[in-house]
This record gives C-alpha cells, structure tokens and sequence, in this order.
C-alpha cells in the first residue's frame, strides 16, 4: 500500500484555501487507489467547515478507493481535536468520544435516502440552537430552502460516497455557517454534457443558477427551480453562498451575483 | 376526491417520489374530469422537486385553467404556496413552449444520461 503524508495547515473559506485543499485532493489523488493517507495537523491553527466537510469526504472517498485515512491526533493543537471531536467528525472517522453540543452544527454523512434525516437536523441542529430567533414557520422555510442545495447534490453530482456537512456559529461575526461537500462530477461537468462543451466554467455557473434550466432528465415533468429558489432566498435574506466546483465558481449575495472561472484542478473521477 | 397528503408523503415534502406518489394518485381523476383536494394540514417543509413531480407534471396533459378548475389546495403554508407558484409557472413555460425545442432539450439530456 502506498503511503502519503499530508500537512494539513490552517483552513479558512477564502479563494486561496479552496486551492489548498484542491492541491491536497490532487495529492491524494495523484497516489492512485488503494493509498495509506495520514493528515498531519502540526501547522494547523483553525479549520472551516468547509474544510472540515472536505476532509471528510475526502476520507469516505479514500476509503471507497480501498484506501486508509488517517488523521494523525496527536499531531493536533488542543483546541483543533476539542473541536473535531466536539463536531462529531472525530467520531464519525473512528473515535471512541461521542460529540457533544456546543458551537459547531455536528458533522454528518447523508446517503440518497436521508432527506428526512437532513431536513430534521437543519431545523434542530442548525436552526434550533437559539442562535437565531425565528418562528417555527420561518424555520421550515429555510429548511425547505436549504434542502434544495443537498436534494441538487444527490440528483446531480453521480457522487460515489453520498454527502458530508457541518457547520458552524460564530456568534462575534453573527455567522452561522454551513458547509455541504461532494466529489461527484460538478455542475460544469453536466452542463458541457447537456448543453455545449465548450462553455466556461463560469458560464456553466451561471447557466445552472438560471431558472428553468436543468440537466436532469424531466421524466417527472419540467425542472431547474432548485438553485434558482435557492439564489433568491439568499439574496432577500442578506445571506452569502458560495460554490467551488470543479473549474466553476458561483457566489450569491445580497449585492449580487457573480460567476468566474476557476483552475481547473479538480477533475473527474 | 380528496387526499390528505400528510398520510402519503410525512411532515416533508421534497423528493421527486414524494411528488410522484401525489401525481399517481390524482393523475387519472383529473384528466377524468374530478374535482381533488390535496389537504396539506400536518405537512411542514416543501422542495421544489415535490411540487414538479406532483404537480408541474399535471400540465402535461391538462391546460393550466382545466387544472386550476379541478386541483385545490388546503392548508398549505405561505412558502409552499410560492413554490407551488413558481413551479406551475415554469411547468407552463415548459409545456408552452415549442415542442421541437422541448423534445430537443430532453433528447439531449437522455441521451446524455444513458451515456454516463
């Protein structure tokens, strides 16, 4: 079995650190099925959810190639694997310690069948916390909303190793945030297929966030409402989303809507 | 004919079987010329893949006024109501529009799918 070490370093959510962690991906990638991965976390300082997200995915995706991560604990700062175990990703990798409640939304693995499961955890564990005062209407609304993004996920992504999500409340920068990880094809992938294969990845962003638009078959009648409902809530709300895939980036706030075209370092499996 | 649609789908309804389980049950009295209540008392959470299978694909065979005659809603909440808006009015679009171009764009896509 092959063996890789990889350093792991403090993760944000900016342009940059999505770089980084494609770079590890390409790195994990690069050693080919069946690799003995070990994530070192000597430099690390903070983890996103994001890249918490990624790095569980990248782990399930490991795994599903005959492969072993290992996330090396002893190399963690003290307050990185409070929180890896605190979030449930910890115990989700293997641990004995069971998460426990505080400022991190749990780490959680969902497969075709959870919408259930995912619609619960959004309403009790990310909406439910106090965190946000809102009504019990308020709640199943952005519950509903925020489902498009997984229900997307498993109608579009072909993923092989299901969904990963977490989150987090920042309560000094009045964020609560919440990250959704897959490494199936990506939307500029099937937009090329369904559409033109020589647009940007930009220009297939834009494409998927428009509505009435879809790459799905529309054998249950027409589609394409997901990420356009999803874009508008967004925008009314004063919210922030934000998706990297592959070589398409699409960012949705209040100011507006912007779609740019990333290095395309995350290919397909 | 009237169905309460909490008993077929739970508290939530999102998936495009969610919606199909609707559409299967309502499909046939429609085009018959019934009059169906779907009573969403009980139903908290709505995604768009459940109003397009339930009832975006209705107008494949009926007209938007026929459907709007013979389909009623009870209890559904402010947000469900805006998505089932916004579905009807994409699913008119769909169905409105020139079927050469529809039949292309769902070529594409299946021949696409049966590739992958």
């Amino acid at each position: 079995m092959t063996l890789l070490a990889i350093n792991i370093p403090t993760i944000n959510d900016g342009r940059s650190d999505f770089i980084v962690l494609a770079n590890i991906w390409r790195d994990v990638m690069s050693k080919g099925k069946g690799a003995e991965v070990l994530f070192k976390f000597s430099s690390c300082n903070f983890l996103r959810p994001n890249a918490v997200v990624f790095l569980g995915a990248l782990a399930r995706l490991i795994e599903y190639f005959g492969g072993k991560p290992t996330f090396v604990v002893e190399t963690m700062k003290p307050h990185i694997s409070t929180n890896l175990l605190q979030n449930g990703f910890a115990y989700a990798m293997g641990a004995d310690t069971h998460p426990w409640q505080g400022n991190s939304i749990p780490y959680q693995e969902y497969g075709h069948n959870d919408i259930n499961r995912i619609v619960n955890n959004l309403k009790n564990e990310w909406l439910g916390r106090d965190w946000v005062n809102i009504s019990n209407t308020l709640k199943n609304e952005i519950a509903g909303q925020m489902s498009e993004i997984y229900i997307n996920s498993f109608e579009h992504s072909k993923t092989l190793i299901g969904v990963s999500s977490c989150g987090q409340h920042f309560p000094n920068r009045r964020e609560l945030v919440l990250a959704v990880a897959d490494f199936g094809v990506g939307i500029p992938s099937n937009v090329r297929s369904s559409v033109d294969d020589r647009l940007s990845g930009a220009e297939t962003m834009r494409w998927a966030f428009t509505r009435g638009n879809t790459t799905a078959k529309q054998i249950y009648g027409p589609r394409g409402m997901g990420l356009d409902l999803l874009k508008e809530f967004v925008r009314l709300n004063g919210g922030k989303l934000e998706i990297y895939s592959h070589d398409g980036y699409a960012r949705i706030d209040s100011s507006g809507e912007i779609y740019e075209n990333l290095q395309a370092f995350l290919k397909e499996l | 004919m009237y169905i309460k649609v909490k008993s077929l789908v739970g508290e939530n309804a999102m998936t495009l079987d969610d919606g199909a389980a609707i559409y299967n049950q309502i499909h046939d009295p429609l085009i018959q010329g019934e009059t169906v209540a779907l009573d969403f008392e009980g139903v908290e959470v709505f995604a768009s893949p459940f109003f397009n299978a339930g009832v975006g694909h209705l107008l494949a065979d009926l007209q938007p006024e026929t459907l709007n005659e013979r389909l009623k809603f009870d209890h559904l909440s402010d947000f469900g109501n805006r998505v089932l808006r916004r579905v009807i009015e994409n699913a008119k679009e769909y169905y409105g529009s020139d079927l050469s171009q529809r039949n292309k764009i769902d070529r594409i896509v299946h021949d696409n799918a049966a590739v992958i």
